[in-house]
């Protein structure tokens, strides 16, 4: 959900505020010391965070424009049914739940009204996560000429282990990067 | 063996080539299809293909864009037939329209629909391993 204008404007407020001490100033106290590293510390993590955040978001605005695009039925010209909010929703919380260093997925409509999340690495190289109405998520995966398919259930809050275990099966050692985060 | 108002064959032979339409540019990446583009439709539980390949161009985007009706067409997947059958699933002959054709025999379980889904999408992502993506 986009923050609202007054709560950026506050958090901008205090960057710039913390910004300026990080960098700085005539304080020369040990404690000003302390506390100019700390800081420091906290802008190195604030500013991680928005990179982090950045392209989780940009991410989700892609996942929203799917649904808008895939909206009504027959997206497809074949009777696909249009995706379901609650597909939309779902697929936001794994956006948002991936940990760092997961790579960021591509979306794909599927003509069930769910979502496919992609992550693709080469043409035989690919692990595929479908995000429906329900926290049950279909996947499957395929590595050269080995392949495989399951169901893992998500809560809403935590990747299922075996889940994350197959992005990075397929995303180590691949030669089309995706988007790391 | 007989023949179709198109002049082709009511039999797919192995080697011949198929078209997936896109009418999403989110069923493609730069260079590849994605597996869902393959997934059937729940209603006739198929996908509907065309039996055409990369040439002639111009006739492939007439097809496709009659396919696509008032979608946009950005593409087509074009692949065999026989990367059809290898994963067990089957490619019909369907006309009309002409050259219309369908991929059956998608695994469906209405007890497990996330199963059935899992099991789709890994026979879609076979399909994808060996289609090539031709862009309008």
């Amino acid at each position: 959900m986009p923050e609202p204008v007054s709560t950026l404007g506050f958090y901008f407020l205090g960057y710039v505020a913390l910004s300026n001490y990080a960098r700085g100033g005539s304080a020369i106290s040990g404690e000003a010391i302390a506390a100019r590293n700390a800081a420091s510390a906290l802008m190195e993590s604030v500013e991680r965070s928005q990179a982090l955040f950045g392209d989780k978001a940009a991410a989700i605005s892609r996942l929203r424009a799917l649904a808008i695009e895939c909206g009504q039925e027959n997206w497809d010209a074949d009777g696909a049914a249009m995706i379901d909010p609650r597909a939309i929703f779902n697929a936001e919380a794994i956006v948002r739940a991936l940990p760092i260093g997961v790579p960021l997925p591509e979306f794909a409509p599927e003509p069930d009204g769910s979502v496919s999340l992609d992550w693709i690495q080469s043409r035989t190289r690919q692990f595929s996560l479908s995000v429906g109405r329900s926290h049950r998520l279909a996947y499957a995966w395929l590595d050269g000429t080995d392949s495989g398919h399951g169901v893992a259930t998500f809560a809403g809050s935590i990747i299922p282990p075996r889940i994350i275990e197959g992005i990075f099966a397929i995303a180590k050692n691949g030669d089309a990067p995706i988007g790391t985060i | 063996m007989a023949t179709l108002p198109s002049g082709l064959s009511d039999s797919v032979s192995d080697d011949e080539d198929l078209a997936r339409f896109l009418t999403q540019s989110s069923q493609f990446t730069t260079s590849l299809v994605k597996p869902a583009a393959f997934l059937p439709n729940p209603k006739d539980r198929q996908t509907s293909i065309s039996r055409h390949g990369p040439e002639p161009r111009e006739d492939l985007w007439t097809l496709g864009l009659s396919a696509a009706g008032t979608r946009s067409l950005h593409g087509a997947a074009i692949f065999k037939a026989q990367a059809v059958r290898a994963v067990q699933l089957g490619v019909e002959a369907d006309e009309p329209p002409l050259r219309h054709a369908v991929i059956t025999g998608w695994p469906w379980d209405e007890a497990d629909p996330e199963l059935q889904r899992a099991k789709q999408k890994e026979l879609a992502m076979k399909i994808a391993s060996q289609a090539s993506l031709l862009l309008r």
